[in-house]
């Protein structure tokens, strides 16, 4: 008999509670809120660091762990954008404009009990839009065969393209050096072995997602903070008053605009796999500021100004694993590393873990009103203990995160020729970095790299060997739309200059 | 002025640039060591995917040197130095010793190996007690060695460190 999706929702609220999933839970939150802290860390970094800390526990456990890494990272960024002034992650840059400027007034708890309480709202509208919108689209995904899943990913690729705002050649070459390296190893079909440089047997088994996304997030993220910080973090010495926090919920009363734009507007943009919750956090805040009609004071130190981005950040990492679960395209960096978990956890995301694995899923999705709740109430009630945490010397966190990069890029394939791939791409991310090439592309492809070339290949044997089958509106109409989409994604930019030189001239 | 000073933004984006193409280029020469040619009849070599892709990073490297000449990236007109002094001891020194600690690993170990990693890093970079680092620098790889071997029953390598763990595993699992 199938359930509906409450009582498969209250199933999964029900399997979250279970004590290792409720335990490890309150661990992620809790592990979330000090990644997302610290400067330099963020969910991205915190996921990736601790994907190979879950392979003691079963699937389900192990993602709501991680999500509820991810979850916390979003509350506990703005933790250090409003006591530093330094974006715990780039998801909390948009907290600063105002979270900074109350905590120098001396309304830190205002500060960061409006971005909790904005984190909550946009959290808790996110999971109920998630809710409704994951069931049909799964259904409607369970339809997609080979030329609808490699179109899919065609979309994804061209959607940093067209919207990811960076660079054209550089989010090109970053997008195609991922799927090269996601050849690596042997050839699915043929079985032969391909680009085994100097004949390293290292390479026969392909290079691992998460030595990229290690490096690259790890070693790379780590390297650039050192260079942005040299060490040193100072935190202002703020008046930390807890009366504040009936004060900022009276404050709050005057958000429901910001609270409104930030949770949808987060949701929908988190969606996208080009965008994730830095944009939603950016857009939101520049859309209340339009709309609000206090909007000179933004800037200054507005309530409305904490609660939007804040809104925004978390509802865009709920969105963002809507495509993630119903699709298999993640929606942001951080959930293409959790993609590239569930493979390595056995499971094959898209649509059928719905049918196949609806513990999994369903326990996801419950885990993550509880962990909307349980962060909250953490995240206002550890504030002393984060602010004691934000003064450890960034050159004693520092070679702690690489020894768990280091640990955590040996424990997958016991193999020191991993170890040094990840020190390589580590460098190369860092440096990659300082020229603006965007690194995120590349690890969304080279965890989709082997998932794109299988779908390409049977996609062709279908044909007969002919790239029509993706673009023929009788045969294939899905594949054919979101082809035709990802198109015009790709060649959207050019028309950016076209654009502004047209109305420049007139 | 020093070498780190001269290595401006605008060097950095056309030697990258140029060393990304070159490997692009050695990557497509690579790809062509198997079949690259596919068509209805046969299926797709192996090498197919690898070359094409390796070819559009090759044009997307040629696209950033172009754009380089034409100054029409931000970078090709930046004359700032790639990374500030006292960041480049930083990063270089951080670098330098995880080189080293990856290759102790293979030949002291993973636990000895860490332990002068950690002593080395936070007498250089941080202004802690020597009591301080001793213990920080022996009780991270402690827990590394619980959490790796004794929960996860992940052996990590111990190199010619390996003969003092085994009264530790005849402990672990009398």
């Amino acid at each position: 008999m199938e359930l509906s999706t409450s009582a498969l929702l209250i199933q999964g609220i029900f399997s979250a509670f279970e004590p290792l999933n409720l335990g490890l839970l309150i661990f992620g939150c809790l592990v979330g809120l000090f990644v997302g802290a610290m400067p330099g860390l963020g969910s991205v970094n915190g996921v990736a660091i601790l994907i190979p800390i879950t392979f003691i526990v079963p699937p389900t456990a192990a993602i709501i762990f991680l999500a509820a890494v991810y979850y916390g990272a979003m509350y506990g960024g703005a933790i250090s954008s409003v006591m530093l002034g330094i974006p715990g992650a780039s998801t909390a840059v948009a907290t600063v404009f105002d979270g900074r400027p109350l905590a120098q007034k001396g309304e830190a708890m205002t500060s960061l009990t409006a971005a909790a309480v904005g984190s909550f709202v946009g959290g808790t509208v996110s999971v109920i839009l998630f809710t409704l919108f994951a069931p049909p689209l799964a259904e409607v995904a369970l339809r997609f065969n080979a030329p609808e899943t490699f179109a899919l990913m065609v979309m994804a690729f061209a959607t940093f393209v067209g919207l990811g705002g960076d660079d054209i050649p550089k989010t090109i070459f970053s997008i195609l050096i991922g799927l090269a390296l996601s050849t690596i190893g042997l050839d699915l079909i043929t079985g032969q072995p391909r680009l085994i440089f100097f004949n390293l047997p290292g390479f026969l088994h392909g290079i691992n997602f998460l030595v990229l996304a290690i490096g690259i997030y790890g070693i790379g993220e780590m390297l650039w903070t050192l260079e942005e910080t040299k060490g040193k973090v100072q935190m202002s010495k703020l008046s930390v008053n807890l009366k504040e926090v009936g004060k900022a919920f009276g404050a709050l009363k005057k958000t429901f605009l910001a609270m409104n734009i930030g949770s949808f507007l987060g949701f929908f943009v988190g969606i996208l796999p080009a965008a994730g919750a830095t944009p939603a956090s950016l857009m939101s805040y520049g859309i209340t500021k339009q709309l609000s009609k206090n909007s000179d004071e933004f800037g200054k130190g507005a309530v409305a100004g904490v609660v939007a981005p804040e809104c925004a950040n978390n509802s865009a990492s709920t969105g963002s694993m809507l495509p993630m679960l119903t699709l298999g395209i993640p929606g942001s960096p951080t959930t293409a590393i959790l993609l590239g978990g569930m493979i390595l956890w056995g499971l094959t995301p898209g649509p059928l873990l719905f049918t196949q694995e609806p513990e999994f899923v369903w326990g996801l999705i419950g885990s993550l009103y509880i962990a909307n709740f349980f962060t909250l109430v953490l995240n206002i009630a550890l504030i002393p203990a984060f602010l004691m945490v934000l003064r450890i010397p960034f050159a004693i966190l520092a070679p702690v995160i690489f020894v768990l990069c280091v640990t955590g890029g040996y424990a997958p394939t016991q193999s020191l020729h991993d170890v040094w791939l990840m020190l390589l791409f580590g460098f190369g991310g860092y440096v990659l970095r300082k020229l603006d090439y965007p690194v995120a592309p590349a690890v969304l492809s080279i965890v989709l790299g082997p998932l794109a070339e299988n779908a390409l290949r049977q996609s062709l044997i279908l044909s007969d060997g002919s790239m029509n089958i993706f673009f023929d509106f009788a045969a294939k109409p899905i594949a054919a739309t979101i082809m035709y989409i990802a198109i015009v994604l790709l060649i959207m930019p050019a028309f950016g200059p076209l654009y502004r030189k047209f109305f420049k001239k007139t | 002025m020093s070498i780190v000073t001269k290595f401006t933004v605008k060097r950095a984006e056309i030697s990258v640039a140029i060393i990304l193409a070159l490997c692009s280029a050695a990557l497509m020469m690579k790809s062509a060591e198997n079949r690259i040619t596919w068509s209805a009849e046969e299926n797709m070599g192996a090498g197919f995917l690898p070359f094409y892709l390796s070819l559009g990073m090759l044009i997307c490297c040629l696209l950033t040197i172009i754009k380089f000449f034409l100054k029409r990236s931000p970078q090709s007109q930046n004359d700032s130095p790639f990374i500030d002094p006292e960041a480049f001891k930083f990063v270089s020194v951080t670098l330098i010793s995880l080189i080293v600690l990856v290759f102790s690993i293979g030949y002291l170990g993973i636990y000895l190996s860490l332990i002068f990693f950690l002593a080395f890093y936070l007498r250089y970079f941080s202004e802690k007690s020597v009591l301080f680092i001793t213990i920080f620098s022996l009780l991270v790889p402690i827990l590394t060695f619980l959490f790796f071997e004794w929960l996860l029953k992940i052996p990590l390598p111990q190199g010619i460190s390996e003969p003092l763990f085994y009264p530790v595993y005849d402990f672990m699992y009398s």
